[in-house]
C-alpha cells in the first residue's frame, strides 16, 4: 500500500515512557537508533513523570500501512487501526484515566 | 560494518580539563566494552590505598554496550568507584561496580558519544557536570547545593531539556554520609555503599547527559532479527500481565516468606504490608529504555497523614522489612520514610533503618546511654527514628557516628555488627536479604565472595527457592562452559546437596560482569527470559564480533579477576569474605524456629559446610583457597599478568 489510510491511535495514559516507539521509528527511517530522528516527540510531565508519544504531523507515512512504532509499543499506547478515514492520528483517552 | 567506535570522556574536576579519546579496539575485544573497559580505566587511573574522599578517587560511568538500542531490557549504566563504606576495622575500602537502569541517562550518554565517563579530581566549588555531544562542561552549582534530589533533578531537566538524563545526590551525599547513594532520573537508585558521598567529596552535585547523536550497531538486520525474537519471547511470558501492573511490587506471596524478619506473625505482616496495601498504593509502572517489563513504580499514598504523597521507584519491599524490624505498623509512614530518602536526602534506607534498629535495641538493654547519644532517648517509635535519620543525614551529634556506619559503631562503642539480628553484615555492609528465611541460594554467596557486598545485578534463576534442577541446568548449559564444569556444579556433596552453590556462584558472578557490560537488566535472566546464548547473539550483531556464550563467560571471568586484583591491592583476602555470623543463629519467630538450610532444604548448614562451599568457589575460580586471591597461573591464562 503506497498511500495507506488509517488511524494511528495514541492512548497517552498507557505510555510507560520506554521510548521503544521512537527507537523503532528512527531505525526504520534512518537505520540507526536515535529518538531525534523519529517522527515521534515524547512529552514528559516532570512532576508526575508521565509521558506521552506525540506523532509529528508532517513526515509520518504510517510505514506503508504497518507502522513500526505501533508494533514496538507493547504497552498499547500506540495502536494502528486501518481505516478509510483520511485523518491519520487520533488521540484517545484511556477509559481508566482519571478526569 | 565494523564495531561502532566508542569513546572515553575524561573529566578532571581539579583542573577543569576535559579530554576525549577513542577506546582501543583490543581493549574492547578483551573486556567487552561498557563496564569491562570501565574497570581497565580504574586499573590505570586509581592509585592503590587512596582515601575514597580524596581527589585521587575516581568515578567510572559506563552505559552498557546495548544501551540505546531497541533490545528488551538493556537500559543499564554501571558505575565503578572506591566506596567509602568502612569495610574493615583497619579502615580498608573496597572498589566495586554498581548498576542502575534509566529512561533517560544511559541513552543520553550514548547519544553524546560518551561510552565511558571517567571523573577524577575535586572541584573547588559545587558544580554539576553536563555531558553533551562530543564533550562536557563543568557548570557552577552553588544554587543547587543543599537541594533535594528530586528538586535538583527537576531543575536540571528544566534547564537542559526534557530528554536530559540525571544522576543526582542529596544532602546525605553532600555531608559525606558513607551510605549515601545516588538516584538516576528520579526512578532508579545507584551506588549503595556510598557513591553519593564520593560525588559529594568532589563537590559534584549531579551528572547530566544531553546527547543528540545516534546509537549504531554493526549488523543492523541481524540485530533487529535477534531483538524481535527476544521481544516475542518476553511478550509470551505468562506472568507479564501481572508484572506490568505491579512491577517491583509484585511477588508478595514469595517475598513474605523469603524476606521475613521474624518478629510479627506472617498473617499480621500480610495485613499491614501485604498485597492489599500494594494494590492500593501503586498507580502504574514506569519502564526503563526499551523495557517490556516496566518495574519502577509511580505510587500514591491513600489516607493517613501522608495522604496524596506521590513518588517513583519501589518503596514496598524496603518499607515492609524495615517496618517490621522497627515495629511501625502504618505502611504509609514507612513509605514516606523511603520516599524522603530517595527524593530528598539520598541516603541508603536499608542501612539507615537497620542501624537505627540496632542502636535502639542497644539503648534498651543499656549498652548505649544518653551520654553516648548526646542526651537523646532512643525510643522505639517513629518520631525518634525520624530524628535519628535527620541527625545521620546532617552528621549531627550521635548521627555523626551513624553516618560512618557499622564499623564506626564498633570502634566508638564496642558494638559488634555481627550481633545484629537480621540479614547479616559483611565488609561493613548490611545485606538486604537474610539467608535463613530465604535459604542459602547463590546470591547469598555473592554477598560475601564479591569485593562489593551487594547483588549488583547478579540475579539468576536461582534467586527464587526451589527452582528445579532442570531449570538451573538449562541456564548453566546455555552459559557454554565446559561439560566438566557443568558436572561439578551438579555433583552431589554432603555439605550442599545435589546443587553446588559454591561452584555455581563463580559463573553467576562472571555472568553479572557480562550483563553489566552489555547493560542487560538481571530481571530478564532471573525470570529465564534471556540466556547467555541470546546475549552472545545480541552482542555479536551489535559489535560485529563472533563470540560464543562460553567466550562471554571467559570475558566476564577476566573482568571479575581484574576487579578482584584491584581489591587485593587494597589488602583484601579470604579473611574478609566472611559469612555473617547471624546466619548460623536460628531465627526464633512467631512462625517457629527458622534456620539456614541448603538450596533444596535438605539440611541445616553449619559453618564448616559454608567453608567447604567457599573452598569450592575459589577452586572453581582457579584461585588460592588459602588466601582467596587469584593465582599467577590463572592471571596469565586470562592475559592479566601485567
Amino acid at each position: 500500500m503506497n498511500n495507506p489510510t488509517g488511524h494511528l491511535v495514541v492512548w497517552p495514559e498507557r505510555c510507560r515512557g520506554c521510548q521503544s516507539c521512537r527507537l523503532a521509528c528512527s531505525f526504520a527511517k534512518a537505520g540507526v537508533f536515535n529518538p531525534a530522528r523519529s517522527m515521534i516527540v515524547m512529552e514528559r510531565d516532570v512532576q508526575t513523570e508521565r509521558t506521552a508519544p506525540m506523532i509529528k504531523p508532517i513526515g509520518c507515512d504510517l510505514c506503508g500501512g504497518k507502522p513500526v512504532c505501533a508494533d514496538a509499543c507493547e504497552y498499547e499506547a500506540l495502536v494502528y487501526e486501518p481505516s478509510e478515514d483520511k485523518s491519520k492520528i487520533v488521540v484517545k483517552q484511556w477509559e481508566g484515566a482519571s478526569a | 560494518m565494523t564495531r561502532p567506535s566508542s569513546w572515553i570522556l575524561h573529566v578532571d574536576l581539579s583542573t577543569g580539563n576535559v579530554e576525549r579519546t577513542p577506546v582501543e579496539a583490543e581493549l574492547n575485544r578483551s573486556f567487552l566494552g561498557g563496564s569491562g573497559v570501565g574497570w581497565t580505566l580504574v586499573s590505570k587511573y586509581l592509585p592503590p590505598r587512596v582515601d575514597p574522599f580524596s581527589p585521587e578517587n575516581l568515578i567510572s560511568v559506563n552505559p552498557g554496550v546495548l544501551v540505546g538500542t531497541l533490545t528488551p531490557g538493556t537500559p543499564k549504566t554501571t558505575v565503578i568507584t572506591k566506596f567509602p563504606t568502612i569495610a574493615a576495622e583497619d579502615g580498608r575500602h573496597y572498589i566495586g561496580e554498581s548498576t542502575g537502569g534509566s529512561r533517560y541517562l544511559g541513552i543520553a550518554l550514548k547519544r553524546a558519544g560518551c561510552h565511558h565517563l571517567l571523573i577524577t579530581g575535586k572541584s573547588p566549588r559545587p558544580v554539576y557536570l553536563r555531558v553533551r555531544d562530543g564533550g562536557a562542561d563543568i557548570v557552577p552549582a552553588d544554587d543547587l547545593w543543599g537541594g533535594g534530589i528530586e528538586g535538583v533533578t527537576n531543575e536540571l531537566i528544566r534547564r537542559e531539556g526534557a530528554e536530559a538524563g540525571v544522576i543526582a545526590i542529596g544532602t546525605a551525599g553532600e555531608n559525606l554520609v558513607r551510605h549515601a547513594l545516588t538516584i538516576i532520573d528520579k526512578t532508579n537508585s545507584l551506588g549503595r555503599g556510598g557513591l553519593g558521598a564520593v560525588m559529594g567529596s568532589k563537590n559534584l552535585k549531579a551528572i547530566v547527559a544531553i546527547g543528540t547523536g545516534e546509537v549504531e550497531v554493526a549488523r543492523p538486520g541481524e540485530f533487529m532479527e535477534v531483538s524481535a525474537a527476544l521481544r516475542n519471547r518476553v511478550l509470551e511470558w505468562p506472568k507479564r500481565d501481572h508484572w506490568i501492573k505491579l512491577g517491583l511490587a509484585a511477588g508478595w506471596s514469595t517475598f513474605k516468606h523469603t524476606q521475613y524478619p521474624g518478629i510479627w506473625p506472617k498473617d499480621r505482616w500480610d495485613e499491614l504490608y501485604g498485597e492489599k496495601t500494594r494494590m492500593e498504593t501503586v498507580e502504574d509502572v514506569i519502564a526503563c529504555n526499551s523495557c517490556l517489563l516496566g518495574c519502577r513504580l509511580r505510587w500514591k499514598t491513600k489516607g493517613g497523614e501522608y495522604d496524596g504523597e506521590i513518588g517513583f521507584g519501589s518503596p514496598f519491599s524496603k518499607s515492609a522489612t524495615s517496618g517490621m524490624l522497627l515495629g511501625v505498623e502504618d505502611h504509609r509512614k514507612m513509605i514516606h520514610f523511603v520516599a524522603d530518602a530517595n527524593s530528598r536526602t539520598g541516603i541508603d534506607f536499608y542501612t539507615t533503618t537497620r542501624l537505627i534498629d540496632f542502636v535502639t535495641k542497644m539503648y534498651e538493654i543499656g549498652r548505649l546511654t544518653k551520654a553516648d547519644t548526646g542526651g537523646l532517648e532512643l525510643k522505639r517509635e517513629y518520631p525518634t527514628y525520624q530524628k535519628l535519620y535527620e541527625m545521620t543525614v546532617n552528621r549531627e551529634g550521635f548521627g555523626d557516628v551513624l553516618a560512618d556506619g557499622w564499623i564506626r559503631l564498633k570502634r566508638e562503642f564496642g558494638l559488634d555488627p555481627q550481633d545484629y539480628w537480621y540479614a547479616g553484615i559483611c565488609k561493613g555492609v548490611d545485606f538486604i536479604y537474610d539467608a535463613r528465611p530465604s535459604n542459602f541460594h547463590p546470591l547469598m554467596m555473592t554477598f560475601f565472595t564479591r569485593p562489593r557486598p551487594h547483588h549488583g545485578g547478579s540475579h539468576t534463576r536461582t534467586n527464587s527457592r526451589n527452582r528445579t534442577i532442570e531449570e538451573i541446568r538449562e541456564q548453566v548449559e546455555r552459559w557454554g562452559i565446559p561439560q566438566e564444569a557443568v558436572d561439578r556444579i551438579f555433583t552431589e556433596a554432603p555439605y550442599t546437596g545435589k546443587f553446588n552453590v559454591g561452584r555455581y556462584t563463580r559463573y553467576m558472578e562472571d555472568m553479572m560482569r557480562v550483563k553489566n557490560a552489555l547493560g542487560l537488566c538481571s530481571i530478564y535472566t532471573y525470570q529465564g527470559l534471556i540466556f547467555a546464548d541470546d546475549m552472545a547473539h545480541l552482542y555479536n550483531a551489535a559489535t560485529g564480533e563472533d563470540l560464543s556464550p562460553g567466550d562471554l563467560v571467559e570475558h566476564g571471568e577476566r573482568i571479575s579477576n581484574l576487579a578482584k586484583l584491584i581489591n587485593v591491592q587494597e589488602g583484601f583476602t579470604r579473611a574478609d569474605d566472611k559469612v555473617p555470623e547471624v546466619w548460623f543463629r536460628p531465627m526464633e519467630s512467631p512462625e517457629g524456629r527458622i534456620e539456614m538450610q541448603d538450596y533444596y532444604q535438605t539440611k541445616v548448614l553449619a559453618k564448616e559446610d559454608v567453608d567447604r562451599l567457599l573452598d569450592d568457589y575459589y577452586e572453581e575460580r582457579g584461585w588460592d583457597p588459602r588466601t582467596g586471591q587469584p593465582t599467577t597461573e590463572r592471571l596469565e591464562q586470562l592475559g592479566l599478568n601485567e
